[in-house]
């Protein structure tokens, strides 16, 4: 037989049950523009039945706990595609400004080589003109001031490219100290047997910040999350972080150190992987091309002067200065070493100042092959279509991977999404799940009354 | 499977997307040109770089050129009148000649001629913004008085010949030296009008004298047909420049030009789409169960 009490309690539970599940429905309402959030519900289980002598009652409903609704492997896709991003979004914002310095203009490096050797041209019609010949030299020095400042330009963007990685570990370091702080909690709330929920969604919000910045891999287990970056460096076990550390090397670049050993060559996706791509790869890349670009120029063009005479009949030296012997760092100290137009060696005849013979081989460097076999207009033309390809392969797969992101973004809502339509029906079912336990405690309530009352008046 | 609830993102993400477009189109419409920066067509970019420095080189041998060609007709009109210089002096020879002239009119022509020759060394002594045309490459005046020398004229100049270049590996010689010219062995220009000269004065000879001046003359004609060659060649490689310069004109707005057409196109486009996405945000209800719940 069944006791009126039992079914008070089972009436008292399922009010209970009933409420905790409208808290969770107010709080997904609550948080339903909140970034990160994923939504909860409750996870009611049926109570225990007893067997009262023939009879086995149920003893109603037990709200277990409110569970936070996720994908993991959603989670690390995204965070997979977050990282990628992070590199690309930082590839293709330096070199876009880097690409500026080789759009065509007049001043861009490529035209003032062509009006370098008009100039030579315009001489060889009237060798001894010096208004022509300085035509020349000014010609020279305008080529050599449009390396000087592109080759300045980018060691500027290397430098500020130096300054955001500093910047990037620093911040890379405070989130892993956060993430860890929020492991500890994390695991406490979890052995006081209490719902983590919100703790857990901070801490994936500030994982994904994370890999925006470096490659993480999110490893989860009973003692909490692990984090390392791809090539195994732990940064954050449990409720440790291990910081990174920059230290400049002998050229005064910042180099990532973690626990002492150099990792800055394993970094290979977020935010700091491509800005170390631009800095250690990119913009040297492109600065080495107009060194051999400048240095063989220069090269070719002494080499020509070396066999002319100037108009006193002396033997032509250098018109540029010489780059050094390895042409390393040429572009960025190009310059003109003759100031007196008279000095320029356009005459091939020492007893002849009228002469303009060696102003055709001058002109003719513009043919001859300076590095990996082309003329300097094709060798920067070269740059040029290297530069751009780079760009827009880069922007190319951004644009691939910004498609991606939104996708797996959409994924995870459509599983972690808070519906408001969904929410409303929720509220309904609970309210009135709750009257109905609320209306069955008064009937108990009356029953009683009615027992306490058997036998009176 | 559940929809995801929350569209917005995406929404702002189309109406970014299509303001993006829009920006490229007006920036394309505004430059007119398809590629602005490498990236836009790397190919196309590295074209256009070597289609600027062809043309860059065409206007610098079309100016080459130009100022060349001014040189040579320059030096052709001077040889012209040398030529007609020489012709009067073979009519004087063959007028003092003649046994009818009397000693004083054989004086008289004797003393043209000598007047012939100072204009002659004049002609010879031409110079085109500051330089001697007749020097080779040397720059001092060619042709000097000199007592000592039997025409009495000395060349100063040298045999040197300069060649400007005016087209890819096209090169053309801009002078002949003076000497070829006046002192060409066997007819020298100056020996044979003195010569004639001295003939008439001693009415010896004159007959033998004209034949050299004619010598002369017919070796400063044929030399001055290389002015006329020269200017023509200049000529011709002037307008084969001048097409070149069109052609590679063309070939710039093919690589560069934006399509008009296109872009304008584009642009609608990515208006539409934006104000599509715009009214779609606008018409997304924002409405809820909620709102049905009293």
């Amino acid at each position: 037989m069944s006791s009126l009490f039992a079914s008070l309690s089972v009436a008292v539970n399922a009010l209970h049950a009933e409420q905790g599940a409208l808290d969770a429905t107010a709080n997904n309402v609550a948080n339903a523009n909140t970034p990160g959030f994923s939504r909860e519900r409750p996870v009611f289980t049926e109570g225990d039945p007893v067997t009262l002598g023939a009879l086995t009652v149920g003893t109603g409903v037990i709200l277990q706990r409110l569970e936070a609704v996720r994908d993991p492997i959603l989670q690390l896709r995204i965070d997979d595609e977050t990282q990628q991003q992070g590199r690309l979004d930082a590839l293709v914002a330096g070199m876009n400004q880097l690409q500026v310095r080789f759009s065509a203009s007049d001043g861009d490096i490529g035209n003032l080589i062509s009006k370098f050797f008009a100039s030579i041209n315009q001489l060889s019609t009237d060798p001894g003109n010096l208004a022509l010949r300085q035509g020349v030299l000014l010609a020279a020095g305008n080529v050599a001031s449009a390396f000087r400042n592109t080759y300045a330009d980018l060691q500027d963007q290397r430098t500020n490219l130096d300054l955001n990685v500093i910047q990037d570990v620093n911040q890379v370091n405070s989130l892993s100290k956060q993430i860890s702080g929020l492991n500890a909690e994390i695991v406490a709330m979890q052995n006081l047997g209490r719902d983590p929920s919100a703790l857990e969604d901070q801490r994936q919000a500030l994982i994904e910040q994370l890999g925006g910045l470096i490659d993480v891999a999110t490893v989860q287990s009973e003692s909490g999350l692990t984090l390392t970056t791809r090539s195994g460096s732990a940064m954050v076990v449990a409720n440790q972080s291990f910081a990174l550390s920059v230290r400049p090397d002998s050229s005064g670049l910042q180099r990532i150190y973690y626990q002492g050993s150099d990792i800055t060559g394993n970094i290979t996706s977020g935010e700091l992987s491509g800005l170390l791509q631009l800095r250690d790869e990119e913009i040297p890349g492109v600065a080495a091309q107009l060194d051999t670009l400048a240095a063989g120029l220069a090269n070719q063009v002494n080499a020509a002067h070396h066999g002319g005479f100037d108009l006193s009949g002396t033997p032509g030296g250098d018109l540029f200065v010489a780059p050094s012997g390895s042409g390393v760092g040429a572009a960025g100290v190009l310059a003109v070493q003759i100031t007196d137009p008279a000095r320029l060696a356009a005459s091939s005849d020492s007893s002849s100042p009228g002469d303009n013979g060696n102003l055709l081989a001058l002109a003719a460097v513009r043919d001859q092959a300076i590095g990996s076999g082309s003329s300097p207009t094709n060798y920067y033309s070269s740059i040029i279509f290297g530069v751009g390809n780079e760009i827009a392969n880069d922007s190319a797969e951004l644009d691939a991977s910004k498609l991606m992101l939104r996708q797996l973004q959409d994924q995870r809502s459509a599983v972690s999404g808070v519906s408001l339509d969904e929410e409303a029906t929720n509220l309904i079912r609970y309210q009135r799940a709750y009257e109905a336990s609320a209306r069955l405690v008064t009937v108990i309530n009356d029953m009683l009354q009615s027992v306490i009352n058997l036998g009176k008046e | 499977m559940r929809v995801n609830p929350n569209v917005m993102p995406d929404l702002l993400a189309a109406l970014e997307q299509s303001q993006e477009q829009q920006q490229n189109a007006l920036l394309e419409l505004a430059s007119s040109r398809r590629i602005n920066q490498p990236s836009d067509d790397p190919g196309g970019a590295a074209l256009l770089a070597q289609i600027r420095d062809q043309s860059s080189l065409a206007d610098s041998f079309l100016r080459s050129a130009g100022s060349v060609s001014g040189q040579l007709q320059m030096a052709d009109s001077a040889l012209s009148s040398v030529v007609e210089t020489l012709q009067r002096a073979i009519s004087l020879g063959i007028e003092g000649g003649t046994s009818t002239a009397s000693d004083s009119d054989r004086a008289a022509i004797a003393n043209e001629v000598s007047g012939l020759r100072d204009q002659m060394v004049s002609l010879a002594n031409l110079s085109y913004q500051g330089r001697y045309v007749f020097a080779g490459t040397a720059v001092a005046q060619p042709f000097v008085l000199d007592p000592n020398v039997a025409s009495g004229i000395r060349y100063t100049g040298n045999a040197g010949v300069n060649s400007v270049e005016i087209g890819n590996g096209f090169r053309v010689q801009v002078n002949q030296p003076g000497s070829e010219i006046f002192n060409a062995a066997g007819a020298d220009v100056f020996q044979a009008i003195q010569d004639l000269s001295t003939a008439l004065q001693t009415n010896t000879g004159i007959d033998n004298a004209v034949i050299a001046v004619r010598k002369a003359f017919d070796c400063v004609t044929q030399k001055r047909v290389f002015y006329g060659n020269s200017i023509q060649q200049i000529e011709s490689q002037k307008n084969y420049l001048n097409s070149a310069k069109l052609q590679l004109g063309q070939q710039e707005n093919t690589v560069a030009a934006a399509d008009m057409m296109a872009v304008a196109s584009h642009l609608i486009n990515a208006q539409n789409a934006r104000n599509a996405t715009l009214a779609a945000i606008g018409k997304t209800s924002q409405l809820s169960l909620f709102d049905y719940l009293r």
